[in-house]
């Protein structure tokens, strides 16, 4: 048991999975490619990764959350919220230097709400987020009305749709916030403490660890990770959508299992995460491109989520 | 009044009374007599599925289906689509329940067989359910539905729905029987207090659970009935939301939500209470926004105030057991 553990601590990235992961992705990209000549150009390969930068950015605050052993599915409504504060900001004529504070400290605040609740109250984290999943939505109705917020300034779009030196800044911003987080999550003792919490809640308490301060501050960080989203959101669609966020917390959970977290905490990997977002939006796009209905995206992802945990069921108990 | 439990039927009766109250005040159409037919209109569907959450909660593991609204959309479209191409009705309900317990069996496989923790597996198929009926039907929805039908959901007895009639008063009987008053019951809340404890007593935990996931799947068949009879059609997303406020009634109602503490009638005032606020704040004009917001609160609250609640328990039965 003891020699279990330490393993899953000290090599929490298995590199076996993130090599299927990859495997399956090239294999997928051959698939799509013989079926649309226009899957492999350089025009849809920039749209795939536009389209995947927010949920990227989000799903590796998700990657620290399961780590954490909680979960969070009203990232999407933070997303909104923060979104439409960004868009009403702008609609009041802010400049940039104001807009960006606004939108990360709305993001930041509200998952630190969630934090709040979760760490202080011990409402389950899936019964947590729920309600105030609930309530953000309700928040964005409140605040939008309805009607699509949309000709916002273009000043932050170079963070999205610009490039540098030949590649898509996308590329740059999903570099920063990796880098980030896996120099958060590996090399301070703040990541050292994130993944004991998740291992074995009970002796991180005893051995001093202030469970309840990195709960709050975790949920705040992925809360600020949404704000960050948003502004990516706004910067790339210069709209505020009503439906905004629906779906983005199960791409960011599914994403994150196909990567290897173990959704009972302490297991996890950002890089799998993120292979898991790309996997996800390639299977998206290319859905489309073989002319399947995007309706059937929803399906997929799920039918996908349910493989993969069937799969890692059956290898715990195979290991154990 | 010293059972947190009964502390808590008084304390659900003086919230559906503030309620009543609520819609009272917020709007002068909700004082009238046809208030309570409309209201009851609403009850059984909510309340079926409340109740199959309540069994799933209260078996503990900690349990959750998040799918039974899904599974609800997805048995509509499934019965009305035979109906439409000919089946009898009856038969296609019938097959509908078959249905719903099969849908509700690959959450217990992936729960109880392969112990994928109960709210990633349901929230996994409560994707793939709802994508699928989506996707079957492209949003569209689909009537035919023989006008006898409706009778069920639309019909009344003594000015109340024949659908709490015929099926939210016998289930909500049967379920109580079972849950109180047989080995069956008892069964459900020993998995749900200590599994460990139950299982060594000889109880069959993991096939109580799976049982009750297929329960729970039939009972959303039940629930998508009623919807088909009421509206005439089914739609792809007649149990949009059903899974939080199912959710919401259980936890609302006393339910703990790692199990083994409840009561179906705390369930069944919390069913009433949510059905009240929102047909007060419907008479009333109030936004569909605010409904969530409200419904939101509602379900944090209930849970903050049950774990200080049981805070509170565990400290006095602590501090009584240390003088005596």
């Amino acid at each position: 048991m003891e020699n279990t553990l330490k393993k899953s601590v000290s090599r929490p990235i298995t590199v076996g999975r993130e090599g299927l992961l990859l495997i399956t992705l090239i294999i997928l990209c051959i698939v799509f490619a013989s079926q649309s000549e226009f899957f492999l150009s350089s025009r849809n390969l920039t749209t795939v990764l536009r389209n995947s930068v927010d949920l990227s950015v989000i799903c590796a605050g998700m990657t620290i959350i399961i780590i954490l052993g909680g979960i969070d599915v009203s990232v999407g409504g933070i997303l909104a919220v923060s979104a439409v504060m960004i868009g009403r900001a702008y609609q009041y004529g802010m400049p940039d230097i104001i807009v960006i504070p606004i939108g990360l400290l709305t993001g930041a605040a509200l998952g630190y709400g969630n934090g709040l609740l979760i760490a202080k109250t011990r409402v389950p984290p899936i019964v947590a987020t729920l309600g105030s999943m609930y309530i953000f939505t309700a928040t964005l109705f409140i605040v939008i009305g309805g009607v699509w917020i949309s000709g916002l300034p273009n000043s932050l779009s170079f963070l999205v749709l610009g490039s540098f030196a030949g590649i898509p800044s996308g590329v740059f911003v999903i570099a920063v916030v990796y880098g980030g987080s896996w120099t958060i999550l590996r090399r301070t003792p703040w990541g050292q403490r994130v993944v004991a919490i998740g291992c074995d809640e009970k002796s991180a308490q005893l051995a001093g660890i202030s469970v309840v301060r990195t709960k709050i501050q975790a949920y705040a960080l992925l809360g600020l990770f949404a704000g960050v989203a948003a502004l990516l959101y706004v910067a790339r669609l210069r709209n505020v959508e009503v439906n905004i966020g629906t779906n983005i917390a199960l791409e960011a959970i599914a994403a994150t299992i196909l990567g290897g977290a173990n959704i009972r905490g302490g297991v996890g990997s950002l890089l799998g995460a993120l292979l898991g977002v790309i996997f996800i939006k390639i299977t998206q796009n290319g859905l489309v491109l073989i002319g399947v209905s995007s309706l059937w995206e929803t399906v997929v992802i799920g039918g996908l989520l349910i493989a993969v945990l069937a799969i890692d069921a059956f290898e715990t108990r195979r290991t154990s | 009044m010293k059972d947190p439990l009964n502390q808590r039927m008084f304390f659900l009766t003086a919230l559906l009374i503030a309620a009543g109250l609520l819609g009272a005040f917020l709007s002068p159409y909700f004082l009238q007599a046809s208030t309570v037919t409309y209201l009851l209109q609403y009850v059984p569907v909510l309340g079926v599925l409340g109740m199959a959450q309540t069994l799933i909660i209260l078996s503990g593991g900690p349990g959750i289906d998040l799918s039974i609204g899904a599974t609800m959309s997805i048995v509509g479209l499934a019965i009305a689509g035979l109906a439409a191409n000919g089946i009898p009705i009856l038969l296609a309900c019938a097959i509908g329940i078959g249905l719903g317990g099969m849908l509700g069996a690959v959450n217990g496989f992936l729960v109880c067989i392969l112990h994928v923790p109960s709210l990633m597996a349901t929230l996994a198929t409560f994707f793939t359910y709802s994508g699928l009926a989506l996707a079957l039907t492209g949003g569209a929805p689909i009537g035919g539905i023989p006008e006898w039908f409706g009778s069920l959901a639309q019909g009344r007895f003594l000015g109340i729905p024949n659908h709490m009639w015929i099926v939210f008063l016998p289930l909500a009987v049967v379920l109580h029987v079972i849950l109180s008053h047989t080995r069956l019951g008892s069964h459900i809340y020993a998995a749900g207090n200590d599994e460990r404890a139950a299982f060594l007593s000889g109880v069959k935990v993991w096939h109580l659970r799976f049982a009750l996931y297929c329960i729970s799947g039939m009972v959303a068949a039940l629930a998508a009935i009623m919807t088909i009879s009421w509206f005439q059609a089914a739609r792809a997303d007649a149990g949009d939301g059903m899974e939080l406020l199912s959710v919401t009634v259980a936890v609302l109602g006393g339910a703990h939500i790692f199990g083994g503490i409840g009561r179906l009638s705390g369930t069944i005032l919390a069913v009433l209470i949510v059905t009240t606020l929102q047909v007060g704040l419907q008479l009333a004009n109030v936004s569909q926004a605010w409904q969530l917001a409200t419904i939101g609160i509602l379900l944090i609250g209930s849970v903050i105030t049950d774990n200080i609640t049981e805070d509170h328990w565990r400290a006095r039965v602590r501090k009584r057991s240390n003088q005596s």
